[in-house]
């Protein structure tokens, strides 16, 4: 129903959200569409239809940083289900109040994202310093710390610092969706013979499903877009290994390097697609719109 | 047979938690050693509150005391953008959730389609369309960009639609409240928990955000202090041997990095602390209703 | 304070629904009107449109002689009683009831003087300065009720209001609320789904199906003289028997046929209702209140027309024995007798419904004096009280006048 101020109808609602429009639209949807108009045109402005999406793909560069990015995000979300999980799950047994404790300890390294996590990790990758030098040396092989973050290895790295980082806040996410399990059900179980594992993986897994899913398709969204990782490995290697290992790291050297928007936006709109995607499942499969009436 | 099992889980818990632990534990202990120190000491040693001392002041020396400048940019623009983003989002999230408009439901599904996708690719964009506007190179360039937190205004228009029952305004309005009354005295009053919750993630995505500033930002002086690390990383001799020559002296080593990442860490840590136990409330709130 | 009509007042959906259809209906001024029904008759839509919460599709309301349509609620002068309280979380008990005068920025004192003025009567003075999460729910609904007194308004609107509460106190807060309205003869309109309160506190009572009133008036005409099949059916309870009957000629005199029973009809009854005559030889639904059926073996020699049946269940009460007990008769089967079942959750009923197939047998169920002596599984004669039987047009469903 709508409110009436001195006969003229206002929806109810809107002024409130009119502040909130421009930014919407200046920041979410213009760039979306300026980056698809810039994909399909060239310098002068003509439409080339596919034309930068072919030459972009061509490009030496291309594949290889598709594939770093997919064995990146393939090693990041297989620890994520596995080892999130894997916590949460034992996180939730009879452990009480030192849950929380562990919780709060692995959370505490969520507040070193970015530039600063990845600096922790060059020296934890450094043998010459780091604490866990007798993993690097007997497990890794690796005396310098130019082995450690040897390309082949690198996508195993990344994952492992994202995994750092993001793992807390997901295994409290996790723990919170455990929690609404009734423990009537739990009691259930245990009265019918359910040992921990069965109740585990039976009851409590399939339970909490739909956020697991969550965590893989938000996770696999952001990892195709790595960027800063690679781009400080970069400079602590000395270029050993090259500022055009992720896709958007390509981008970013064809916009302002080469001057090449075109290019660029071709491959921000590749990216895009992909979180377009996975936004789409989220919204429609799982059900995040159920809230809204 | 019920003890080893539970020896396997504590030993299982206790090893993934030296490894989120540790590395933090070093960061804390690395600036109190000298550069020669952290190689041949061990690992988590202490070494002196002196070091500590010597560190910052080479820190604090490099170019001019940038650093200084760095960490104060980092919070002046997380403070301001998060200021604009608390004072837009929460009352767009409260007219999304309790308004009836036509529209509404767009909004609300580019909303949902923003905050799930990852904002990296769109900074390019941004790039160009804040360089038409004449923005690249102002305070406005990473402050505007920031300001924009789908996420926030999706955690308030959550809190709004679970935790204030329509009746409520309906009551307020037999009451004799106009629409911003009721905002105002009834809504907003009851929103403190979703604002404590939208400050801390807009203030930690803003404080953390790398790419975008590392793209509109020319001068480093205006770098936040995540870019500023990346600057610093290419200026430390153990990582760049060929730092260090043209006559001046950098002594930006390692213990000296790590303060810099150490420092840049603590006011997100301090809103970390200060908001754990409305933010673990909240965001289970939040995450359980769905 | 003053009356408020509806006139031809009229609510439909976006998706066609016709929640309210053409309402008309007056409250007197000062007069505490009950609108009852089952859930979806429209009954809490009408209220909402008094108050200005639900727009109007079509029709008038009117408070006092203005109409109201285009105003907003707060300019209606109504104070409302939401069935959740909808009390402020972040006030005090004091603040709460304050509200409203505050936003229309009535001094201080005079606020002073009206809050604790109606903290005395509903006895909140002790609660004042606690905030809502720590009453208990009786203590709330009172609170509520204050925050409607204070405003001093033209007419009260209560939706369900002691639904949440739980049996003993609700029947304590409706002497309650009855008392208070008397007290302040603000005109109000009271929206229940239960019948019980309807009957008790109500001046009178408009009943309400599928968003048409089906009847309005006093309760305890309104038990005498329901209008059709629906009301009759839905007040009173246990609920009054339906069934279908025949009316026939016997040896020169009407009957009401029922299976193997026929009930004479006399001279009284027949000036009462003299369309009666023009229904010979038609099928028509028969209603007997419980209260009007009695163990024949306690009232010995009325001379009342007798039933037999075959006892299933009897239920002591104390003060009286409902019997449940099958007789050779058909069950009535129309669509208000449907939705009443559908009401009372009566899933047998709705299986012969739907089922279409009446068997040839009827469970009745009878208010028995508390000295009977039936025996479950045995007959039983009914003495059945032949001033209370209600007539319905089989097709239509309106008392037979």
């Amino acid at each position: 129903m709508a409110a009436r101020v001195r006969g003229l109808r206002v929806p109810r609602g809107l002024p409130f959200v009119l502040p909130y429009l421009p930014f919407l639209i200046a920041f979410g949807i213009a760039p979306t569409i300026y980056a698809l108009d810039l994909a399909f045109t060239n310098v002068g402005g003509g439409w080339v239809g596919f034309h930068n999406f072919v030459r972009t793909y061509h490009d030496y560069r291309f594949v290889p940083a598709f594939k770093h990015i997919l064995l990146y995000t393939t090693v990041w979300l297989a620890a994520l289900v596995v080892l999130v999980v894997g916590l949460v799950l034992l996180l939730h047994g009879r452990v009480g109040r030192t849950a929380s404790t562990f919780r709060f300890l692995y959370y505490i390294p969520g507040a070193l994202a970015g530039a600063a996590s990845v600096l922790v990790w060059l020296f934890m990758l450094d043998p010459v310093v780091s604490p866990g030098s007798f993993i690097l040396h007997h497990v890794f092989g690796a005396t310098l710390f130019a082995q450690a973050i040897a390309p082949a290895r690198l996508p195993y790295v990344f994952a492992m610092i994202a995994f750092w980082t993001g793992a807390g806040g997901w295994i409290v996410v996790m723990y919170g969706a455990l929690n609404t399990i009734p423990p009537d059900l739990e009691e259930a179980a245990r009265i019918d013979g359910a040992g921990p594992f069965t109740i585990a993986f039976r009851l409590k897994l399939p339970l909490i499903r739909k956020w697991i899913a969550y965590m893989v398709i938000l996770s696999f969204a952001t990892g195709t877009q790595l960027f800063v990782e690679p781009q400080l490995v970069n400079q602590a290697s000395l270029g050993l290994v090259p500022d055009t290992w992720s896709p958007n790291q390509l981008a970013y050297q064809l916009a302002f390097r080469y001057a090449d928007f075109n290019a660029a936006a071709a491959i921000a709109a590749d990216l895009l697609l992909i979180g377009l995607v996975a936004a789409a499942v989220i919204v429609t499969w799982t059900g995040l719109f159920r809230t809204d009436d | 047979m019920r003890h080893t099992a539970l020896g396997v889980r504590l030993l299982v818990l206790i090893t993934f938690a030296a490894f989120f632990i540790v590395p933090v534990v070093w960061l804390v202990l690395a600036p109190t050693k000298s550069d020669g120190a952290l190689v041949s000491h061990s690992p988590l040693s202490f070494g002196s509150f002196h070091q500590v001392w010597l560190a910052w002041k080479h820190l604090d020396a490099f170019s001019d005391h940038i650093y200084r400048r760095w960490i104060l940019n980092s919070l002046f623009y997380a403070l301001t953008a998060t200021a604009i983003t608390v004072a837009v989002g929460v009352p767009a999230g409260y007219g999304l959730a309790l308004g009836n408009f036509p529209g509404r439901k767009v909004i609300l599904t580019l909303t949902l389609v923003a905050m799930i996708m990852p904002g990296a690719a769109l900074v390019l964009p941004i790039f160009l369309e804040l360089d038409a506007l004449h923005l690249i190179g102002s305070v406005f360039s990473v402050i505007l960009p920031f300001s924009f937190f789908p996420f926030g205004v999706y955690l308030a228009y959550i809190y709004y639609a679970t935790a204030l029952p329509k009746d409520l305004l309906d009551a307020s309005r037999v009451d004799g409240c106009s629409e911003w009354q009721t905002f105002q005295r009834i809504a907003l009053p009851l929103a403190k928990p979703v604002v404590a919750l939208v400050f801390f993630f807009s203030f930690v995505a803003d404080w953390n955000n790398f790419f975008l500033p590392l793209t509109v930002l020319a001068d480093s002086k205006q770098y936040p202090i995540q870019v500023g690390l990346s600057d610093l990383l290419s200026s430390t001799p153990s990582f760049n041997p060929a730092q260090g020559g043209g006559g001046q002296t950098v002594n930006i080593f390692r213990p000296e990095l790590a303060l810099a990442t150490l420092l840049a860490v603590v006011p997100v840590a301090i809103v970390f602390l200060l908001s754990q136990r409305s933010l673990v409330r909240g965001m289970l709130g939040g995450a359980v209703k769905q | 304070m003053a009356r408020v009509a509806f006139e031809r007042v009229t609510k439909i959906y976006g998706d066609g629904i016709r929640a309210v259809d053409e309402l008309d209906l007056e409250v007197a001024d000062g007069e505490f009107m009950v609108l009852v029904g089952p859930s979806g008759c429209g009954k809490t839509t009408a209220l909402r449109m008094v108050a200005g919460l639900e727009e109007i599709t079509d029709g008038i309301v009117r408070i006092g002689d203005k109409v109201v349509n285009e105003l907003t609620p707060k300019s209606r002068d109504i104070a409302m009683v939401f069935q959740s309280y909808a009390l402020y979380p972040h006030l005090s008990v004091y603040d709460n009831i304050a509200f409203a005068l505050k936003i229309k920025r009535t001094p201080k004192t005079e606020i002073e003087r009206r809050v604790d003025g109606a903290a005395r009567i509903l006895d909140l003075e002790a609660l004042l300065k606690r905030k809502p999460r720590a009453l208990s729910g009786g203590q709330r609904q009172r609170v509520a009720m204050g925050r409607a007194i204070v405003r001093e308004p033209a007419a009260f609107l209560m939706d369900e209001p002691l639904s949440n509460l739980d049996a003993k106190l609700r029947v304590q807060m409706r002497a309650d609320i009855k008392k208070l309205q008397s007290d302040l003869g603000v005109t109000t309109i009271y929206v229940t789904h239960d019948q019980v309160e309807a009957m008790t506190m109500g001046h009178r009572v408009a009943v309400m199906r599928k968003g048409k009133l089906q009847q309005v008036a006093a309760p305890q005409e309104m038990y005498d003289n329901p209008a059709n099949v629906f009301v009759g059916g839905f007040i009173g309870s246990p609920a009054m028997n339906m069934l279908e009957a025949r009316i026939e000629r016997r040896d020169g005199n009407l009957v009401a046929a029922l299976g193997d029973a026929a009930v004479p009809l006399d001279d009284e009854t027949l000036d009462r209702r003299p369309a009666l005559v023009g229904y010979e030889g038609r099928d028509i639904v028969l209603g007997i209140r419980p209260e009007d059926l009695e163990d024949a073996s306690l009232a010995n020699g009325d001379g009342r027309p007798r039933l037999t049946g075959r006892v299933e269940i009897r239920e002591a009460l104390g003060s009286e024995m409902l019997v449940h007990f099958e007789v050779a008769a058909r069950q009535a089967m129309t669509d208000e007798v449907r939705e009443l079942a559908e009401d009372v959750g009566d899933d047998r009923m709705l299986e012969q419904y739907v089922s279409g197939t009446q068997p040839a047998v009827a469970t009745l169920v009878g208010r028995f004096g508390p000295r009977s002596r039936v025996v479950e599984g045995e007959t039983v004669e009914v003495s059945i009280d032949r001033r209370a039987l209600h007539f319905f047009d089989s097709g239509t469903g309106l008392s037979i006048a």
